[in-house]
Order: structure tokens, then sequence, then C-alpha cells
């Protein structure tokens, strides 16, 4: 009676043991895949989704690092599915208008910047204004301030407004990231977000026009030999 | 500041041995600090026996929007006899900024003891107007101290003012303390013979009158007089990596009668080097001025230990919320090609962490660098970068300091611009 009992159990410890084995290996396997390819984490559906605005970002000429990006920090965040792909949408919609309103020649970072501005609520139209007195000036830092002024609850066309002249009154980067302390600060301490903003604003002096344009000649690519079909 | 202090009259030297410290709770933008502190001194006086003790100092400070609550006091261990040394219970509380301005309203009961001769109590109330802005702020306030067991002093009226400001790591801070009170002598002498008021001295009209309670019949019949000090003190207090500096000088200002030659003038300095991130070598040294009102004479200072820090995990503690107000500083600075080195000051937490554009959103952890330092190295390339920071498992906050965005997903990010 022992031995059929004593097989019994050891044949049961090994089947338990190789259904244990298979179960570590395939997530060890699950594992990798994910480290290789994080977006496995996605459902079926949503990464079906999220790779369909992949190709359409690189056959628009647009980056779709910030696609990828924008779905791995839903992930990270542990969004719905549906909401990452809207998200994911979102992002890629506001990168086709900026790129319509900065042109071809604009940087991925002055791209990134604008996609954020136009999903605070600014207009495409807007974004033009500022292209047209940009003369080689990054927009990068004045998009990245213009929307967090909104988040922080200033008006929308206050900051808008605000940010488009000085930015025509010639002010520099760091008098941008100044401006933006300045008023984070003046929050903290009470006063409304508009007040704050133009508070601050009329402290920075005008640093003149922007210089002239570089002749045609110069090392700046045209924009018309960059722009995509 | 969790961390023995010491301080030896006349000319001891003390030391100090262990401490620990623990947060237990942090929860919503409420805070609740344990510790306890425990350390071996010698103080020594004048004409008198130095003593020996141990002390065991248990501590505890509750903290929110609208008020903090503090109590410690510490037991002394000496022969074969417990004693009860010094104590203090505080509370603070604070309005909403108006324009700027908050108006403060501090209360103390505290106990001190410096030996078998010294030892008082004291309550005391003080209300402020403070004007702050992020990065300074002023302040004008007044009060009343009433000293027990004190039998020279009647009530102390303070009026103070002063002003404060954070440049880079360090933060400065002036200060204006003026003092009115009487002072009560007694009107015999140690042989109880009857002696005459001193010239500068009144003699009561109503002896007992405007003194405080007191069992002591000297103080009854003694003689009074008006003092009014004013002390111009500053501090520096300087913070950089895994050191801490505190400096502070001062002037006294009086009548010859109420200020000794040896109070005149102050300064004494506080260092803490953090070696690990749980240890910690401490030293002090300096002298300080009379305290009138409470019978202290002035005294040198000096001490030297090592404080071990204790950080517990708290348990069956679910963070619900992060409060940015927990990170008191956070920056990002060059530290070679392609890497930044990001720094964050967020005090009595277990783990911070970060992730953004450049982690591809997976979080790491930062490294525990001393009691409330908190830094990582990262490859950061010039350009635009989002970033989230996570404390104690909580939510993703966008770390303060950096201009932030909606991230879509119910939170916000914060956007690092990192240039050539």
């Amino acid at each position: 009676m022992m031995v059929p009992s004593l097989r019994r159990v050891v044949l049961s410890s090994l089947v338990l043991l190789s259904a244990a084995a298979a179960a570590a290996a395939a997530q060890d396997t699950t594992s990798r895949v994910r480290e290789l390819d994080p977006l496995a984490r996605l459902s079926e559906g949503a990464r079906y989704q999220v790779e369909l605005l992949l190709d359409s970002a690189k056959v628009s000429g647009l980056p779709t690092t910030p696609l990828e990006s924008k779905a791995l920090e839903g992930i990270a965040k542990r969004a719905d599915g549906r909401r990452i792909v809207a998200e994911v949408r979102k992002v890629f919609r506001s990168l086709r208008d900026a790129r319509a309103a900065l042109g071809p020649s604009a940087s991925t970072d002055e791209l990134n910047a604008a996609a954020g501005a136009l999903r605070m609520g600014i207009t495409p139209a807007e974004l033009a204004h500022l292209v047209k007195t940009r003369h080689e000036k990054q927009l990068t830092v004045p998009l990245v301030v213009l929307s967090d002024l909104i988040t922080r609850g200033v008006p929308r066309d206050t900051a808008s407004q605000t940010i488009l002249s000085l930015w025509q009154r010639g002010a520099a980067d760091d008098d941008f990231l100044g401006l933006w302390r300045g008023v984070e600060r003046d929050i903290v301490s009470g006063t409304a977000p508009g007040v704050a903003l133009l508070n601050r604003a009329r402290e920075i002096p005008s640093r003149g026009p922007p210089p002239a344009a570089p002749p045609a000649s110069s090392a700046r690519p045209d924009r018309s030999e960059n722009s995509n079909p | 500041m969790i961390h023995p202090r010491l301080h030896a009259t006349a000319f001891a030297v003390s030391l100090a041995l262990l401490s620990t410290g623990q947060r237990v709770q942090a929860q919503g933008n409420s805070e609740l600090q344990t510790w306890l502190e425990a350390g071996a001194l010698t103080t020594s006086r004048s004409g008198s026996l130095p003593l020996n003790a141990l002390a065991l100092t248990p501590g505890a400070r509750y903290a929110n929007n609208r008020m903090t609550a503090s109590a410690n006091g510490s037991a002394w261990l000496g022969g074969q006899q417990v004693q009860l040394g010094n104590a203090v219970a505080a509370l603070e509380a604070f309005t909403p900024l108006l324009y700027g301005v908050r108006a403060e309203l501090m209360a103390n009961a505290s106990r001190l003891f410096q030996d078998p001769l010294v030892q008082n109590d004291q309550l005391d109330a003080e209300g402020r107007l403070h004007l702050m802005r992020q990065r300074g702020g002023v302040w004008l306030g007044s009060g009343v101290a009433r000293p027990l067991r004190v039998a020279a002093v009647s009530n102390v009226n303070v009026s103070s003012g002063g002003i404060w400001t954070r440049l880079g790591p360090a933060t400065l801070r002036g200060s204006v303390t003026s003092f009115f009170f009487t002072k009560v002598a007694s009107r015999t002498d140690t042989l109880e013979n009857a002696a005459v008021c001193p010239a500068h001295f009144v003699a009561p009209s109503n002896p007992g009158a405007n003194i405080m309670s007191s069992t002591d019949q000297s103080v009854s019949t003694g003689c009074r007089q008006q003092s009014r000090l004013t002390d111009v003190e500053g501090t520096v207090h300087w913070e950089h990596r895994l050191m801490e500096v505190t400096v502070r000088g001062g002037q006294r200002f009086g009548d010859k009668l109420d200020v000794t030659s040896e109070s005149r003038q102050w300064a004494s300095a506080q260092a803490a080097i953090w070696i690990t991130s749980q240890l910690a070598a401490v030293a002090g040294g300096g002298h300080e001025p009379a305290q009138p009102t409470r019978g202290l004479p002035a005294r040198s200072f000096g001490s030297l230990g090592l404080m071990l820090a204790y950080w517990p995990i708290p348990r069956g503690i679910v963070p619900v919320e992060t409060p940015a107000s927990l990170v008191h500083a956070f920056e990002i600075r060059p530290a070679g090609t392609s890497l930044q080195r990001l720094t964050a000051r967020i005090g009595g937490v277990e783990t911070v962490e970060i992730m953004g554009d450049f982690t591809d959103w997976a979080p790491i952890p930062l490294i525990r660098r001393g009691r409330d330092l908190w830094e990582l190295l990262v490859p950061l390339n010039a350009g635009v970068h989002q970033i989230n920071l996570r404390i104690d498992g909580g939510q993703w906050i966008a770390p303060p300091g950096v201009p932030t965005l909606k991230d879509g997903f119910n939170g916000e990010v914060g956007v690092l611009v990192v240039r050539q």
C-alpha cells in the first residue's frame, strides 16, 4: 500500500513542479517581451490603434517619440487603454497642427512645446503670430511657459497676448523663465494668476526689435527644402 | 532638527551619542513626527559640583496647513535619581495668506532645567503679522511671557521684528527683539538682615503689587526695577549636499545694570555632516547670552557627537496624496557629459522616485544622502523633458520649481528645459 501511495505523491509533486516551472518560464518570457517591447503591456486593441497612429506620424513626417512616450506614460500611470489611445491621438493631432503652424524647420522640442500649447487651448493662428517674429530664435521656452501659465489658471487670452507681446519685444529665454518664476511666486502668495502675469510682464525690459532675418545664403536650411509632401 | 542639543553651563563640554528619529505618518497635508533622543552629558558651573547624567528626550510634532503643535520633554538619570529636565509644549496657528500676509499666533509652555539650582517654568504667547514671499519675508510681533518660579521677574512684554530671505542654499534671518520687564530684588541680605534698596532700585509703595505669584517672602518685600533689553541677532543656515551649518551672532543693548559684559555679544555655530544616510557627525560651540527673565546665566558651550538616524517603514499606511509642499527643494545641475544630477530635499519620507520620457516612463528610485537629501544621476540630453516625482508610493506629481503641463491622465508633469 505504501508504494502506490508514495508513487502518487512523487508524481503529483513532479506535475506541480513542472507546472510551476512552466508558469515561471512563461512569466519570465513575458517580462522579457515587455522589456523589449514596452507597448506589449497594452491590450491588443489599444496597441493596434497606437501603432496605427505611430505609422500615420511616420508617413506625415512627424516625430514618433512623443506618441510612444505618451503611451508609455499612460501605461506607467495605469491609465485605461482607451484613455491612452485617446491621449496619443490628441498628441498626434496637436503635433500635426503644430507642424502646420511652425513649418517644417521646427525642431522636435519646438514641435512638442507647440503641441502642448495647442492642447492647452492655444489656437494655430496664435502660434502663427509667434512664428512670424521668430527670427532664428527657438520658440521652445516661450511655449513651455505659455502652457504652464494656462495650467496655473492665467486666462488663455491674457497668457497668449502677454507672451506674444514679450516675444515681439525681443524677450530672451531667461526673461521668460524669470517671468514664470515670478508669476508662480505671486500666485502662491495669493495674487490672482492673470494679475500676477501682467504685473510681472511689466518688469521685463524691452530688448528691442528682434535681429533681422539672415540672408538666404546663410547656413540655415531653406524651409521649402525640408518640407514634407 | 532631530539632534541632540545639550548645552552645558560655564566651561562644560557635553557629549551626545545617540539620537533616533522617525516619521510616523504623512497623509494629505498633515504630518506627524515622533523622535527619541538619548545622550550623555556633563555640565559644570563655578561653585557647584559637575553633573553627569544620561538624558532621554522623546518628542512629537504634528503639522498641517493651519497649525503646528509640538511637545518634547527630557528625563535625566544622574546617580540613582530620575529628574525631569527641559520640557516644551508649543502651538502655532496661522491664517490663510491674504495678499501675501498672514497672521500667526504662537503659544508655549516650557520648563527649564539647567541644574538643580537653575530651574523654572514659563508661559508665553506672541502674535505676528508676516508678509511672505517665496524667497523671503518680514514680520512684526508682540507678546507677553509669564515666568513662574522665578522670584525676581514679573511679566515680560516682548516686541519683535525680523526679516528673512533665501539665497541659494542659504537662509538668512535677522531679528530685533525687545524685552520689557520688572526685576525684583530681595531687601534682605543672605543673613536675613534688613537691607536698603540700591539707589537704582525703587522700593514698592504697595509691596507685592505687580509681582508674580510666589511663595518666597523675600519677593513681596523686594525692590523693583524696570528693565529693557534689546537683542539684535543674525542667523545663517546653510545646507549644501551632505552638510548643514547654522551660525548665529548677536548684540544686546540695554543698561549696564541689566546687561552684563559677557552678555553683550554672542556667537555660536553648529554643524552636521552626514557620513552615511543613517549616521551623521554633529558638532557645535559658542557663547550664549544670559536669559535674565529665566535666571539663566551667560555660558559657553561645546558639543560633539554622532547621530544615528533610524528611518523605519510606516506600517499599515496607504498614502492617498503626495503634497508637493513636502518637497522643499528640487534642483537639476549638469554633472558631466549628458548627465544631470537631480537633487530633492524631502524630509521624513521613505522612498522618492522619478520617471519621465528619459526613463521611458519607468520609475527609478532616488538615493538618500542624509536626512532629507535625495539624489540621482540621470542621462539627460539638451532639450525639453517631462518628469514626474513620487513620494512613498503616492501619486505622481510635478516637482516644484519647474513649469508644468497637464498630462491627460488627471495629473501634471514637470517640464525640464536642459540647455547645452
